[in-house]
């Protein structure tokens, strides 16, 4: 069985080998024995609150139990650019208009803008190809949307997600080559490479600081604007469904897209609800809402420090989950705690 | 001999014909008769104006050829460009990059929209025929404008350009245009300098040309190769206008791309050079031998009588008077003891 859950001290080897198989493109997680161990240091204090909110990273691992290894990794970061400059470009348009001779000009601008500064980011998922099945990257992604409902004070009203951008088979970005390439004259990868040792800033700064007009670059890099990295799409429909959407903000090298949502309108946070762990009265089950056949359920304990989550076909019946003693005993929890449930699949019709 | 003297109105038909044979492009004669008489009678009425700040005068001289009836080349001046709105062009701009950090630091070209030289003095339309093109009245042509701000500095500023016609394809496209106001102005070149009429002063330039840089290197190769190249009919006008002290790079043209020639008055050759001497006669029969003698664009300094030819006379650095033939100071209608201005040619 499959359990997200807070990393923990112990997980730096297992995090270190998972991290040489993520290929480039992916900066938060570079196989950095320094950094990684600094980034887990934090983790291990945000889940304990012994450093401020805004501070905080967030890192899950989803473990295989059968077997204990580590399958995947996510992480929430408290707030982004509050201690170095958090760059995108936004898509702006500017109208070019002349009565007097009757044209007419709607342009798109890139402008290089620090408007998601403070933000809440999602960011570092990576599932091990082994175990790419099924709904284990539903479930490593949405796990960090039930944590958010359950610790909703914990994080600012404005979420993020920086998308990896689009990619030719090659490796070759056409954003960049169109683009960044005139300014910073260096390869890519090397860009990504100073990205993940946090030098992004100091790339930035290189980046010319008037809006550029879009209709400038070739066709190519036009194209790929918010587009993201095909083995990034099913994770960009993910967070799509569960209330993040594109609004205009990409990526100053590779124009990926940035997702955003307020955090109080978040499916989790409207739909995911509390329940008590022990049996559920027979009459009350007559009552229930019709849960749907087979239709998996996320469900989290809500301890902040040991934070856990499984998927489990149990469903919650007014307040009351009769949660198998295996599952209880992987979220570490007993009858009569409480856990947090939310389908795993936004409903088809959720108001009826 | 060749005479620079202010257009008339008598010029209009000559000034039609020529109009006809020069290229079609916009830094040259206007090319309708309309056009052409507003033109000229604006001329006349900027020499004519009694001028303290410099404004809208606009002040055409002609060439005229010895012993035929017309006018050879045409040589324009504005006072003030922009006078009644901005002008505007592209500033070249060097953008440097650098991060310590990172090791980084290299340069990176852009094109910014501006109206600095709004309210510098503008030259145009300068255009001389075939026959004249390599003779010192070419240069003289060019040069009178200059001269003629020597003589009446007020009437200018301290600061002149002059926009040179950028490079076109055969069908009369421009390679700078369709990277970059084409798709702003959603037509062809030639077809924008028709609306605009080929001004660099209106309003609707502000409302559609990029408010922005443009980046060079974001441009095509063709685009950025166009950039401050001029048209090969501009060659004889840049060649003139470099010797003079002019110089390219800074600026240039924001439809075609053709490079804006500029300079501090004080850098150019005719107001440092311009000696201002006291008319002698000539020796009838000079002696030739005596002193070796130097070709001169003399002037009559009469703000409102400007009249310039080519002479030879002997170096005048060290004179009090020029001597001049009867000829030449009939042509410049000026007699013995009238004032003078000189360069060398």
């Amino acid at each position: 069985m499959l359990v997200v859950r807070a990393i923990t001290a112990n997980d730096l080897d297992a995090l270190y080998v998972m991290a040489t198989q993520v290929g480039s493109g992916m900066t938060t997680l570079k196989p950095d024995m320094k950094m990684m161990s600094d980034r887990l240091a934090v983790a291990v204090a945000s889940f304990a609150e012994t450093i401020a909110p805004e501070k905080r990273d967030y890192m899950f691992v989803m473990e295989d139990t059968d077997n204990g290894r580590i399958a995947g990794v996510c992480a929430i970061k408290g707030a982004v650019g509050l201690t170095e400059p958090f760059y995108n470009y936004r898509i702006g348009t500017l109208v070019h208009s002349s009565r007097e001779i009757d044209v007419f000009t709607r342009m798109e601008t890139l402008y290089l803008s620090n408007d998601l500064t403070g933000s809440t980011e999602l960011c570092s998922l990576f599932l091990h190809p082994d175990y790419r099945t099924g709904n284990n990257g539903k479930l490593l992604s949405k796990c960090r949307f039930l944590f958010i409902a359950q610790f909703p004070h914990l994080f600012t009203e404005k979420l993020i997600a920086e998308m990896r951008g689009y990619q030719e088979e090659s490796g070759r970005s056409p954003f960049y080559e169109g683009l960044g390439r005139h300014f910073f004259k260096m390869e890519f990868d090397h860009v990504d490479a100073l990205t993940a040792v946090g030098k992004k800033s100091f790339i930035a700064e290189l980046m010319p600081r008037q809006p550029m007009y879009v209709d400038y670059l070739p066709q190519d890099a036009q194209d790929v604007i918010g587009k993201v990295h095909t083995s990034t799409a099913p994770a960009r429909r993910l967070l799509e469904q569960e209330g993040l959407y594109f609004e205009g903000y990409v990526d100053i090298f590779d124009a990926g897209p940035v997702l955003q949502a307020r955090v109080s309108e978040l499916r989790a946070m409207r739909e995911s609800m509390l329940a008590e762990i022990g049996p559920v009265m027979a009459g009350e089950i007559a009552c229930a809402p019709q849960a749907d056949a087979g239709d998996p359920m996320l469900i989290s304990n809500t301890n902040l420090s040991d934070f856990r989550m499984i998927l489990s076909q149990t469903a919650a019946v007014n307040g009351a989950i009769a949660l198998p003693e295996d599952e209880q005993k992987i979220l570490h929890c007993q009858p009569g705690d409480s856990v947090r449930t939310l389908t795993l699949n936004p409903r088809k019709n959720p108001h009826v | 001999m060749y005479v620079v003297r202010p257009v008339e109105l008598t010029d209009i038909a000559a000034l039609e014909a020529l109009a006809a044979v020069s290229m079609p492009g916009v830094h040259t004669l206007p090319k309708t008769r309309e056009k052409i008489v507003a033109m000229v009678e604006r001329s006349i009425a900027s020499f004519a104006a009694h001028v303290d700040i410099p404004s809208e005068e606009a002040y055409l001289l002609v060439l005229e050829a010895p012993g035929e009836p017309g006018i050879v080349g045409t040589a324009a001046i504005f006072a003030a460009a922009g006078s009644n709105g901005t002008y505007f062009s592209f500033r070249n701009d060097v953008i440097q990059q650098v991060s310590r950090d990172l090791n980084i630091s290299h340069s990176v070209h852009a094109l910014t929209l501006c109206s600095e030289l709004t309210g510098y003095s503008q030259l145009s339309s300068f255009y001389v025929g075939e026959r004249e093109h390599s003779t010192p009245e070419a240069a003289l042509l060019s040069r009178a404008r200059l001269m003629f701000a020597v003589l009446a500095p007020h009437r200018f500023s301290d600061r002149f350009f002059v926009p040179l016609a950028g490079v076109t394809d055969s069908h009369g496209g421009s390679p700078f245009w369709d990277a970059l106001g084409r798709k702003f102005f959603k037509m062809d070149f030639l077809d924008a300098e028709r609306v605009i009429g080929g001004a660099r002063n209106r309003t609707l330039i502000v409302e559609l040309m990029p408010h922005y840089p443009v980046y060079v290197p974001l441009l095509p190769g063709d685009a950025q190769a166009a950039m401050g190249q001029i048209h090969p009919s501009g060659e004889l006008a840049f060649n003139l206008l470099t010797a003079e002290g002019f110089e390219a790079d800074d600026y240039i043209d924001i439809f075609d791309g053709g490079p804006i020639l500029q300079a501090h008055k004080n850098s150019l050759r005719t107001f440092s050079g311009a000696l201002q001497r006291r008319v002698a006669l000539a020796d009838e029969a000079p002696d030739r031998g005596r002193e070796p003698q130097v070709r001169y664009a003399v002037a009559a300094a009469a703000e409102h009588q400007f009249r310039a030819v080519v002479t030879h006379c002997a170096a005048l650095e060290s004179q009090v008077n020029v001597a001049l033939s009867a000829d030449v100071q009939e042509a410049l209608r000026v007699t013995e003891g009238d004032t003078v201005i000189c360069v060398r040619i």
